[in-house]
């Protein structure tokens, strides 16, 4: 008899449907599965709340159409709200001086063009974070279910999410610690790339110490991502912007990247979380101090 | 192409194969149906469960009236009239085997009385004619497994034969105590054969929980029924007198009979459509492997039932024939579960499903068992039930029921209760949980789900 408990008419729909049940139950987290689990429907933990007004005919007021939440959102929509609704999360803000990033990019734009690589800020970025991730061990760590054992990671794979057509996708990149920047860059974009096109192999997702979720290309001042369980944290980015900084007297034009980091409360107080990106916008702000 | 084409062709009209054709007809599909009987139903309705379960009745009807002496109700000396019996028994499958016929027709399935042999991936013969098909179901069963080094003689049965009820031997031997070889006790003791069961097993109906089945060793043996078990047959003379077998290991001597019946098990027919012809491929014991949507190894080549092997059991055929027409008309099925009910309709009958103790013990479940004994159901003493049990297996953990066996009067119709309640993932709350009415069997597995909690007042 298997372990996962749902009525034959269940195991009937899920295979007309396609669906795991096994996969479906480890998902939502659950030994039993029912009829309406196969359907998607209301996020499988969360607090129990009346969502009853929620359910609006939305046409009395105007012209709608339907779309359906293809079974990729459905899940992913689970799982964020999971995470929110059982991990107190706190965002830390910050910002680094990118001068001599864009400095060293500019530098090397032609050799990039030679080896048909685009050495993005976001390389530097990931780089930098592995580094970090290396000096502060207990932000490479993962929770227990049953929050009873802090797991430390002896290894630092970054998760990269990507906006595609078809909802968000986080792949993973490998032991970014231990590769050089032209073939993190190399990676980004090909991890990218394949995400668009839905080519991402389930071996390339999961396992990351922590994740990015980079809105650089795109705009803002600041937001607070969601953090992605069993990670413990999230690194947001958004536009660089050029700030005047006082120096004495002096006003200097000072490109900025900011930093938004959302942390698990239950593992990390604020105080380690400011030492963290403290740290990791002088690693940025002094690309330099990643090779010490 | 020749005239002689079938969209589906089933192969067998047994409780698989009929199932198949008609669920495949529903589905708008043009169906044919081969066997080579003169009447629908297989070995089930013609020479299997149904003409056994008559004998059975009449076993039971016998039984009670002999001992209905203590309740102050007298029949006098019970005489069997075999001729009318055996007229009963077979009125009885006619009824049925015409009703099926009904059924084939008013579905549009043809049916073909002949044997069918493949020639090919999509052809096959029936009795010299060539015949094409774009998709075929191998549904042709079993036959009664026949012991080696056994003379030839007509004294010797196999359970069909028995069932023909030619006479009434004064001493009956049967070779096998599994649920075939128990039944035909049943039967034969009640009509008044001198029964002795050989069983090679150190218990009979093997497999079974040993609780359970000691309940009905009792009772067989209450009836005149001589069991010897761990007891091997070595040797069998026929002469002019009786047939002798030699036994040996836990009853060492010799046993005369004036009829055997060999009820040592089943063997797939699968050989007999020439599966190798059209590719499908078959092991040494005759069974063709399918997986859960009862597909061979050839794409357009089903096979359901006895025919795919353990367990041999008519119920098991009927779902892998709903399957196999619905996968072959294009539909995701599969037969998803191993809860595969064993009913043995003795007296008292046997039933059983899921895990036994002994299995999970094996297999290194963690379980516990809880039981209820029958002297304390009300509803068994007030209709004159003799010795009972009820036993479930369940996880102590999550309390989710894992298995349950049954032994007493309508064990078999008990059972689907814990059947069902296994197929939902219940609980021993789930069952005690529910009201059962009073007074009733069923309430020996409320109560006995109610001993496991803790809450069993009736104990």
């Amino acid at each position: 008899m298997s372990d996962i408990i749902a009525p034959p008419s269940v195991r009937t729909r899920a295979l007309e449907k396609g669906i795991d049940l096994e996969k479906l139950a480890k998902d939502l987290g659950r030994t039993s599965i029912a009829l309406e689990d196969l359907e998607g429907g209301k996020p499988a933990a969360g607090p129990a709340g009346d969502t009853s007004y929620w359910e609006v005919d939305h046409s009395q007021y105007g012209p709608v159409t339907e779309e359906p939440m293809s079974r990729f959102a459905q899940v992913a929509a689970a799982n964020l709200g999971a995470a929110n609704a059982l991990i107190p999360q706190v965002t830390h803000h910050d910002r680094a001086d990118v001068t001599a990033i864009e400095a060293l990019r500019k530098d090397l734009k032609p050799e990039a063009q030679a080896r048909g690589v685009k050495l993005t800020a976001l390389a530097f970025q990931a780089k930098a974070l592995a580094r970090a991730l290396r000096e502060f061990p207990r932000f490479n760590a993962s929770l227990s279910a049953d929050g009873k054992t802090l797991i430390l990671k002896d290894y630092v794979h970054i998760g990269i999410a990507v906006d595609t057509a078809h909802g968000l996708m986080v792949p993973v990149l490998r032991d970014v610690d231990r590769k050089g920047l032209w073939q993190i860059a190399a990676e980004i974009t090909d991890l990218a790339t394949r995400a668009q096109s839905r080519k991402i192999a389930l071996d390339e997702m999961g396992g990351a110490s922590m994740s990015i979720s980079n809105l650089g290309g795109i705009g803002g001042i600041g937001f607070t991502p969601i953090v992605n369980p069993p990670e413990l944290a999230i690194l947001g980015i958004t536009r660089t912007e050029t700030l005047t900084v006082w120096e004495g007297d002096t006003p200097r034009p000072v490109p900025m990247v900011p930093l938004d980091l959302s942390y698990d409360h239950r593992v990390i107080n604020g105080a380690d979380a400011a030492r963290f990106v403290t740290y990791l916008a002088g690693l940025i702000a002094d690309p330099r101090r990643i090779m010490v | 192409m020749s005239d002689n084409h079938a969209d589906l062709i089933v192969l067998g009209a047994g409780p698989g194969g009929y199932a198949c054709a008609f669920r495949a007809a529903d589905l708008g599909r043009k169906t044919v149906m081969v066997d080579p009987r003169a009447t629908l139903g297989g070995v089930c309705l013609n020479v299997g469960c149904i003409p056994s379960k008559t004998l059975l009745h009449a076993a039971e009807v016998i039984r009670e009236a002999r001992h209905i002496n203590d309740w102050g109700i007298s029949t006098g000396k019970v005489s069997v009239d075999l001729d009318k019996l055996r007229a009963k028994k077979d009125g009885i499958v006619g009824q049925l085997t015409t009703g099926l016929t009904g059924l084939a027709k008013r579905r549009k399935v043809q049916t073909i009385r002949g044997t069918a042999q493949f020639t090919g991936t999509g052809s096959l013969d029936i009795d010299g004619e060539s015949w094409t098909f774009d998709q075929a179901v191998i549904a042709v069963g079993s036959a009664p497994l026949r012991l080696p080094g056994w003379p030839e003689d007509d004294r010797i049965w196999d359970s069909s034969d028995a069932l023909e009820l030619r006479d009434i031997p004064k001493r009956l031997a049967i070779v096998g105590g599994g649920i075939i070889g128990l039944e035909m006790a049943t039967i034969y003791a009640a009509l008044g054969s001198n029964v002795t069961v050989i069983e090679f097993m150190d218990q009979v109906a093997p497999g079974a929980d040993a609780e359970a089945v000691a309940v009905l060793h009792a009772a067989l043996e209450a009836e005149g029924v001589t069991i010897h078990t761990g007891t091997k047959v070595s040797q069998v003379k026929a002469t002019k007198t009786a047939l002798t077998l030699t036994c040996e290991g836990g009853f060492e001597g010799s046993i005369k009979a004036d009829a055997a019946i060999q009820a040592v098990g089943r063997r797939s027919n699968g050989s007999l459509v020439a599966p190798e012809a059209a590719g499908v491929e078959i092991d040494d014991r005759g069974i063709i492997h399918v997986d859960a949507s009862c597909r061979t190894n050839v794409e357009t080549i089903f096979a359901i039932g006895d025919v795919t092997g353990n367990p041999m059991l008519a119920h098991r055929a009927t779902h892998q024939g709903h399957i196999a027409a619905e996968v072959a008309s294009g539909h995701a099925a599969a037969l998803d579960t191993d809860l595969i009910p064993s009913v043995a309709y003795t007296n008292p009958e046997l039933a059983w499903a899921g895990l036994t103790e002994a299995q999970a013990k094996d297999q290194g479940i963690a379980h516990k068992t809880a039981s209820f004994p029958w002297a304390a159901s009300g509803r068994n003493l007030a209709s004159g039930g003799g010795d009972g049990l009820t036993k479930l297996v369940y996880c102590p953990n999550t309390h989710r029921l894992l298995g349950a066996s049954i032994v007493g009067r309508n064990a078999g119709e008990l059972l689907a209760e814990c059947v069902l309640a296994m197929e939902m993932g219940g609980r021993l709350e789930d069952i005690a949980l529910t009201v059962h009415a009073h007074p009733t069997l069923s309430e020996t597995i409320g109560f006995s789900a109610e001993r496991a909690l803790g809450t069993l007042t009736d104990l």
